[in-house]
């Protein structure tokens, strides 16, 4: 269930559902007794403020139109977090989470600060705006905010010299875009564009609005040409654009003066070592009591070094934390948990494999690059992982084992996908080396290559996750029994991407695909050579980018089709067209194990504050989908004033979603 | 000793030069520049970075400029006084480093006087009572001092501190104090924090010092002058401080040339450990992360006051021992 009275009752909102109906507010607000109004409550925190006539009354600050959220809460109190750097003040546009089209904890679309969305084929999008809808600042937010954006600023060669964001050009096509009243707008191109929706429901979005009426006075077009001079020389910035695109930190969330639509806004101004953020007054979220979201009065962040984090958390230094902490440090939380009052939780991640190997197709070395070309080597190596072992050595036998695909909360999940060639059979790892024609052994044991080298095979990794080469070194003991020897070679992270992108790598070692939680809407990009980031074909992946400027053609024939199978994904708006292409992509993908998986769905430890309530027990902590807290709205959080019994702060919270 | 004095200023200039070369090469060896270290860095986590904004900023800053140019460019600001701007923090450096260097000069501070309080006395009482059972028994505490780590040191106190004390974990004051105008709690809360960290990092600084005046101080003790002293009757604490131990004092003033630097640059490592609020850790990830605006301009603003540090400290050394003084003179 989700707790959003958006959703209509009946089929979910899948993509499926945006084809054809439109998800009209007016039949849900019927549904909502008109004695809502009346019952409409000044949040606490603005009550001197509109007695003081400094603020409108609550029913003049929400729409017209508001989201009425099916929960009950306590306003007020403060949030504390820890972050590590000030650039993580955009977390808060994370966690926040309003967006355009958001995702249910259950994670499918559905309307969040759009009021409706029609979808025609795939390819017409006409958004409705809810009425009366303000920024933080109390300015409306309207379809002139759409207008600038994608005139003013996305168009504008000054402000974004590359053009429009590619998530907007499906096959280099640019969108129509039309107002057609003050509340609603229409995007339109002849053929789908399946990358829409998902891109503007990101973690970090696509923002396609922007606040016009504050970032029109540092537009050439709509200023003052001495004011925006003297506004750009106190900057101490190169023109009007770097001032504009500066300021117009929607994500980077670095600006205090940006009006913003998200649950807390910004009120420290950087540098500092401690960011708070305070209540949106203009919020579009109320609760069936009246109630205007978020409940939480302030979030504060503070800063520390990501190691101390940790110790921090133990000593009860936060009220809500996950980032920087990882399952190595759960029994560590656990012990403090009673005496600093908090609890851990274990939630799942999404990545399909915490750690992956990655053959690179793409190496220079040729004599290795035809072997690890050789499906027949690669399912050997895949064979010769011992992944029991590792979960049990590294995760307490809490992990999944399998492949680096998606896992079994995806509704595309199938146990062939995570199962393919990743039991461990040393016998059928070696009949398949010898297979190859790897049958000549040096002096101790170790197989021969072709060109009578001894198989060292060197993996290189970044070192930014302490347990990678824990995991390296079970690898390389099993190894041992088919005959290859395996040194690992630590890199820093530009240095290691470098060298797995020029080919100078042979293998490498790294997170899993990021989406393993992928529905038929999300795109499978990750199993098709469309990046350079794919490190196990980068050349391939830049070409793709580049459009063939750099990089080298695919040349190997399941590759080929992987990418013409992700062509296909993007040219089709039907959902069955879809989930069938991702079908044939996963088992291309488990068949030729282009990456050797370990363990997935890791747990993730989150620590709630006792105090703290409507946080789901069990949930997923993944950036895309997920958001990390995002999906599970942090504006309905609410803290109980006084810290009450522990049993008290579990069940709750909305409804768990499927760990 | 003017002429020596303008002789020495002179070679300031080439000096620092020099470093800024140096400094500025060595920032630069690493292959890519803040902005591929930064994309690593988001793609790492799962975030996408706009590659075409990339290029946009890369162009911005100059980075397509050869190598020369770039340094040029930062060296002429830094003669204007304009330290350039730090892309991590999206501010001019003068703004990024401003609000910590008073906190790094305090807690610097406050190790130095620590450090001097601890280790003369005792020091001092070592030497005078050389191979008794007390001397055997700070000489132990002293090795103990130097060989702990002090990283180590510093998690052990931040814990005791934290379970026996209640004081939060890191940081020079409470977190609600931190964007607070200065007050008397919040300067409690500062010497509540404080002592941790002065301890962490005087104690290696303390045990060295120790060792040194004491072995200074016997060199000095058993010369002839200091016999001759106690035998004409001198008052045993007189012929101590008189002489001996104003000679046993030359390597101390001449530290005080790498003591400058130390006041503003902080410890990095135990700052990091215990998230300190100072320079240290800041300059740290500024060279993780090549801002190379932010690290060059910092690294050479120590550097400036090394080289002064050093020219002060010959003038002191010159001043305190008539030795010196007059042999320069001869030289002359």
């Amino acid at each position: 269930m989700s707790s959003n009275r958006l959703d209509p009752p009946g089929p979910p909102i899948t993509r499926r559902a945006f084809v054809g109906h439109s998800l009209l507010l007016s039949t849900v607000l019927s549904a909502v007794p008109g004695a809502a109004w009346a019952a409409l409550r000044e949040t606490p925190f603005f009550a001197d403020a509109v007695a003081g006539d400094k603020l409108p009354r609550v029913a003049d600050r929400i729409p017209a139109e508001p989201a009425i959220v099916d929960t009950t809460g306590k306003a007020g109190g403060e949030l504390r977090m820890l972050m590590a750097t000030p650039k993580d003040v955009r977390m808060m546009v994370v966690y926040g989470y309003a967006r355009l089209v958001g995702l249910t904890p259950s994670l499918k679309l559905a309307p969040d600060i759009l009021k409706a969305v029609d979808v025609e084929a795939g390819s017409v999008f006409t958004l409705h705006l809810r009425k009366g809808m303000r920024w933080s600042d109390g300015q409306p937010f309207t379809a002139e905010d759409f207008r600038y954006w994608f005139e003013d600023v996305a168009s504008n060669r000054h402000l974004s010299q590359s053009g429009l964001p590619v998530d907007l050009l499906p096959n280099g096509e640019k969108p129509r875009f039309e107002v057609l009243d003050e509340t609603t707008v229409r995007y339109s191109w002849s053929r789908p564009n399946p990358l829409f929706l998902p891109d503007i429901a990101g973690p970090d979005p696509l923002f396609i609005y922007c606040p016009s009426h504050y970032l029109k006075q540092f537009h050439q077009k709509y200023a003052d040409k001495d004011q925006l001079a003297a506004l750009v020389k106190k900057a101490r910035v190169r023109n009007w654009a770097a001032l504009h695109n500066k300021l117009d930190a929607m994500y980077k969330n670095d600006n205090p003066e940006l009006p913003s639509l998200q649950p807390w806004i910004l009120k420290t101004k950087p540098p500092a070592e401690r960011f708070i953020f305070e209540r949106n007054p203009y919020y579009y979220r109320v609760d069936k009591e009246g109630t205007q979201l978020p409940y939480i009065d302030r979030v504060i962040l503070s800063l520390a070094d990501s190691r101390i984090i940790p110790a921090k958390t133990a000593a009860g230094e936060t009220d809500l934390q996950a980032r920087y902490l990882s399952f190595d440090d759960y029994t560590f939380l656990r012990q403090s948990e009673d005496r600093n009052h908090f609890d851990v939780r274990l939630w799942r991640t999404g990545p399909g494999s915490q750690f992956a190997l990655y053959p690179n197709l793409n190496t220079g070395d040729a004599v290795w690059r035809g072997l690890l070309r050789d499906l027949r080597f690669r399912r050997a190596l895949s064979l010769a992982v011992n992944r029991h072992e590792i979960n049990q050595v590294i995760y307490f036998g809490l992990a999944i084992e399998g492949q680096n695909t998606i896992l079994p909360q995806s509704p595309l999940y199938r146990p062939a996908y995570r199962n393919a060639w990743a039991r461990y059979d040393l016998g059928e790892a070696n009949r398949l080396l010898d297979l190859v024609g790897l049958t000549q052994r040096g002096s101790d044991n170790v197989r021969l290559l072709p060109d009578g080298r001894p198989m060292e095979l060197i993996v290189e990794y970044s070192g930014e996750e302490p347990e990678e080469p824990d995991v390296l070194e079970l690898i390389r003991d099993s190894w041992l029994h088919i005959g290859i020897r395996l040194f690992s070679k630590p890199a820093q992270l530009t240095l290691f991407r470098r060298r797995v992108f020029s080919g100078e790598a042979l293998m490498a070692l790294d997170k899993g695909v990021e989406n393993g939680l992928a529905n038929a809407a999300s795109s499978p990009w990750e199993f098709a050579p469309t990046s350079q980031q794919e490190l196990e074909w980068p050349k391939w992946g830049q070409y793709y980018e580049t459009k063939g400027r750099a990089g080298e053609a695919p040349d190997l024939p399941s590759a080929v089709q992987l990418r013409d199978l992700f062509n296909q994904w993007l040219g089709t708006a039907s959902p069955d067209d879809q989930a069938a292409a991702w079908h044939q992509i996963l088992q291309i993908w488990a068949d030729e194990v282009f990456s050797i998986g370990t363990v997935g769905g890791v747990l993730q430890p989150v620590v709630v504050s006792d105090k703290l309530r409507n946080i789901p027990e069990k949930g997923i902590y993944n950036w895309d989908p997920g958001a990390f807290f995002g999906i599970y709205k942090p504006d309905q959080f609410w803290l109980e004033p006084e810290a009450g019994a522990k049993s008290a702060a579990a069940g709750t919270g909305p409804a768990a979603a499927t760990p | 000793m003017l002429s020596y004095i303008v002789h020495r200023i002179l070679i300031m200039v080439p000096t620092l030069i020099a470093i800024s070369i140096v400094i500025f090469t060595i920032i630069n060896l690493p292959p890519g520049n803040y902005f591929t270290t930064y994309i690593a860095e988001l793609q790492g986590s799962g975030e996408t970075a706009d590659l075409a904004k990339i290029q946009f900023l890369e162009k911005e800053y100059g980075f397509d400029r050869p190598l020369w140019q770039q340094y040029l460019y930062w060296a002429g600001g830094l003669l204007h006084g304009d330290l350039g701007y730090s892309f991590a923090y999206d501010l001019p450096v003068d703004k990024v480093v401003g609000d910590r260097m008073l906190l790094t000069a305090v807690v610097s501070i406050t190790t130095i006087i620590f450090t001097y309080l601890v280790a003369f006395p005792i020091g001092i009482y070592s030497a005078t009572h050389q191979y008794s059972i007390s001397d055997h028994l700070l000489t132990l505490l002293g090795f103990l001092g130097l060989a702990t780590p002090s990283f180590l040191l510093a998690l052990v106190l931040l814990y005791l501190a934290n379970v026996y004390f209640g004081i939060s974990i890191g940081g020079l004051m409470d977190p609600k104090y931190l964007d607070q105008p200065w007050s008397w709690p919040k300067v409690v809360s500062l010497m509540e924090h404080i002592w941790i960290p002065v301890i962490v990092i005087g104690s290696a600084g303390t045990a060295a010092m120790i060792r040194r005046l004491r072995a200074n101080l016997l060199d000095e003790l058993q010369k002839q002058y200091v016999v001759t002293a106690r035998a004409k009757g001198l008052h045993p604490l007189k012929a101590l401080f008189k002489y001996p131990l104003r000679m046993a004092l030359n390597p101390f003033i001449s530290d005080i040339g790498s003591l400058l630097p130390q006041v503003i640059s902080g410890a990095a490592i135990v700052s990091v450990v215990m998230s300190l609020p100072t320079t240290g850790p800041m300059l740290l990830s500024a060279l993780r992360s090549q801002d190379m605006y932010l690290a060059g301009s910092f690294l050479m603003f120590m550097a400036s006051l090394t080289v002064i540090g050093v020219f002060v400290s010959d003038l002191a050394l010159a001043l305190l021992d008539p030795r010196i003084r007059l042999q320069a003179g001869r030289r002359q």
